[in-house]
């Protein structure tokens, strides 16, 4: 298995930089989350590094060896598209074969592999068909099938799920991670499901806008982002400006404790769940209003204001608030998370 | 739904119809001697068209087997020249393609004619004019923007990621084109292809211009009848045109078929 490096990755197309210098390491046997939103630059960076398109400048390392200079088809990294892409004039059998077949095994060793795929992926009875047969799910069995079959060194995955339901979805997720955890195949797995990337991966890089913003493990990601942006991917936040003096946090809506100092001017970032909602004054908080509520079976979303501030909460529904009802909102500012105040 | 239905079917049948009636009086015609003015039916049949085409001293057969082998020879050429230009135009982006899409559609939109003479005093220099090969070059001018345009278009939807997934499963660009492309173009492959044949068969002016009256094909054994007004040869020819056409559509066909196997996924 290989590990991967990319250095200082860059690519425009026409005149739009699609990919600002990406610097990355994906370790041997690892299964690295690319996180982002649409039109990041996601699938680019795959294609570089599959080597379907070449970088404008910057180097792509396996095994600490450059192979800028390699050819696609001699690169051992193979590319499960968002799409599937089976080819249409070939049997589910045939599609596994392929690869095989490019890389001149004999007939007798492929077909025992061909097998041992198709019942891998539990596909038996599906040999003979042709792609135009078969379901979503089971098309994408055969493409992950085809991809494992000739034993690649890097496996990149580019939004393999997003076109099965929840239940399949979840089913084929926990199913490639069993293979990939088996074979051991460092793997690359792109996404923009923000739940996905923290499930199956042991790393996760959030790429914005053509850069890796943040890099490491899911809690490290989820729980301290490196910025509001890279935070607010992973859900609606809060915002609260203001300033810390002295351990206290002070702002519009009062002073409470944090028990250290910062920078000056912060905003404070609290997740629509960390805020509990009571009817009597209790903690650290402040008094607020609810302006609505929507009922979500297990957790109720309110909107409240505060100061003429709108704030967003998660509750669970044991204790339902109606509109207009005046509630104490509890957050535990000592383990807020506090991001520099951009100068606006 | 109903009504459309109706309306669907009139329409097909009158079509079917427009086409079928020439085609009915070509083949009667092709065996009548005499069919004088107000008379319904034609007065007296006969087979001289039918015997002149298979008497050997007419040589028509012949030429019936020059001009398909002729045509079959351009329309491979074509189609050769025509895929990587269609590749370009349908998968690539580069600047100026509008601009490239609309000259190579120019040899049509400008009728060969204007430019045959031009072709004409560059073939004589070359040495091409009176000979097969110069015919077989001057049948791919008004052929190859047809072909491009049918195939620009299955390339822009077949597009570069099947060829793309193919590459990174090992396969070299060659074994992508020949394993993956051609398979995927095959449905267009066939239409560019029968109708460049059509295109080609049909040449007479380009061919006797360049040909020089050595290569004498199909419409030029057919023109001087219809000109001097024997309707009975004429039609036998055109019958005889007709039919050479469909057999080979039908066989082009039956080889694309069976070559990527019988399964017609690319109808889906
Ligand atoms: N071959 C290409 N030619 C020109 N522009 C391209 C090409 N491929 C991608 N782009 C552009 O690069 C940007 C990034 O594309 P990319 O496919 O990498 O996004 P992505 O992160 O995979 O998005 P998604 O989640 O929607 O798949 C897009 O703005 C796209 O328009
Ligand atoms: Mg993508």
């Amino acid at each position: 298995m290989y590990k991967i490096e990319l250095k200082n990755i860059s690519k425009v197309f026409e005149n739009k930089r699609v990919l600002k210098g990406i610097n990355l390491i994906v370790n041997e046997g690892e299964m690295l989350s690319l996180l982002g939103p649409s039109g990041c630059g996601k699938t680019t960076t795959l294609k570089i590094i599959a080597g379907l398109f070449s970088p404008d400048c910057g180097d792509i390392l396996f095994n600490g060896k450059s192979i800028v200079n390699i050819p696609v088809e001699k690169r051992g990294a193979v590319i499960v598209f968002q799409d599937y892409l089976l080819f249409p004039h070939m049997t589910v059998e045939e599609n596994i074969a392929f690869g095989l077949k490019m890389a001149k095994i004999k007939k007798p060793k492929r077909r025992v592999k061909v097998r041992e795929m198709i019942d891998l992926v539990k596909l038996d009875g599906c040999e003979k068909k042709y792609p135009s047969e078969l379901s979503g799910g089971q098309k994408q069995r055969v493409a992950i099938a085809r991809a494992l079959a000739i034993e690649p060194k890097v496996l990149l995955l580019d939004e393999p799920f997003s076109n099965l339901d929840t239940r399949l979805r979840e089913s084929m997720r926990i199913f490639v991670c069993d293979i990939q955890k088996k074979l051991g195949i460092t793997t690359i797995l792109v996404t923009h499901d923000k739940e996905e990337a923290l499930l199956t991966s042991h790393r996760v890089a959030v790429i914005l806008d053509g850069e890796i913003k943040q890099i490491g493990t899911p809690a490290e990601v989820y729980e301290k982002p490196s910025s509001p942006l890279v935070a607010d991917f992973f859900g609606e936040k809060n915002y609260l400006e203001g300033e810390i003096i002295k351990g206290f946090f002070v702002c519009k809506m009062g002073k409470f404790k944090t028990g250290f100092d910062k920078y000056p001017r912060v905003m404070a970032m609290i997740r629509p769940e960390e805020i509990e909602l009571t009817d009597s004054e209790e903690g650290s908080g402040f008094w607020g209003r609810i302006l609505s509520k929507q009922y979500a079976g297990d957790k109720i979303y309110y909107k409240l204001s505060a100061n003429d501030i709108q704030l967003k909460c998660m509750a669970n529904s044991k204790n339902m608030f109606e509109a207009n009802q005046r509630v104490w909102l509890k957050i535990d500012f000592e383990k807020t998370i506090f991001f520099k105040a951009e100068k606006s | 739904m109903k009504k459309n239905n109706y309306i669907f079917k009139i329409t097909m049948y009158l079509l079917i119809f427009l086409l079928i009636s020439p085609l009915v009086i070509l083949v009667i015609w092709s065996f009548v001697r005499i069919w004088p003015w107000p008379n319904l039916l034609p007065r007296d049949y006969g087979l001289r068209g039918f015997k002149h085409v298979l008497d050997p001293s007419t040589k028509s057969l012949r030429v019936l087997f020059l001009s398909v082998g002729l045509s079959s020879l351009v329309t491979l050429c074509t189609l050769l020249i025509s895929i990587p230009a269609a590749k370009a135009l349908g998968v690539y982006e580069f600047r100026g393609k509008g601009f490239f899409k609309m000259l190579i559609l120019a040899p049509i939109i400008v009728p060969p004619v204007a430019v045959a003479m031009g072709i004409h005093i560059a073939f004589i220099k070359l040495g091409l004019a009176n000979t097969f090969l110069g015919v077989v070059f001057v049948h791919l001018v008004p052929c190859i923007p047809y072909a491009v345009r049918i195939l620009t278009n299955v390339f822009e939807i077949i597009g570069e990621s099947m060829e793309m997934q193919a590459r990174v499963l090992g396969a070299s660009p060659l074994q992508t084109f020949i394993k993956i492309t051609l398979p995927l173009m095959a449905p267009g492959l066939l239409s560019a292809g029968s109708l460049v044949f059509i295109v080609s068969l049909s040449q007479y002016f380009l061919t006797f211009l360049i040909g020089g009256g050595r290569i004498i094909t199909l419409p030029m054994l057919m023109f001087p009848y219809i000109q001097s007004g024997d309707r009975m040869m004429a039609s036998t020819y055109s019958i005889i045109f007709i039919v050479t056409a469909l057999i080979m559509l039908l066989i082009m066909e039956r080889i694309v078929r069976n070559y990527y196997k019988e399964q017609n996924y690319f109808y889906i």
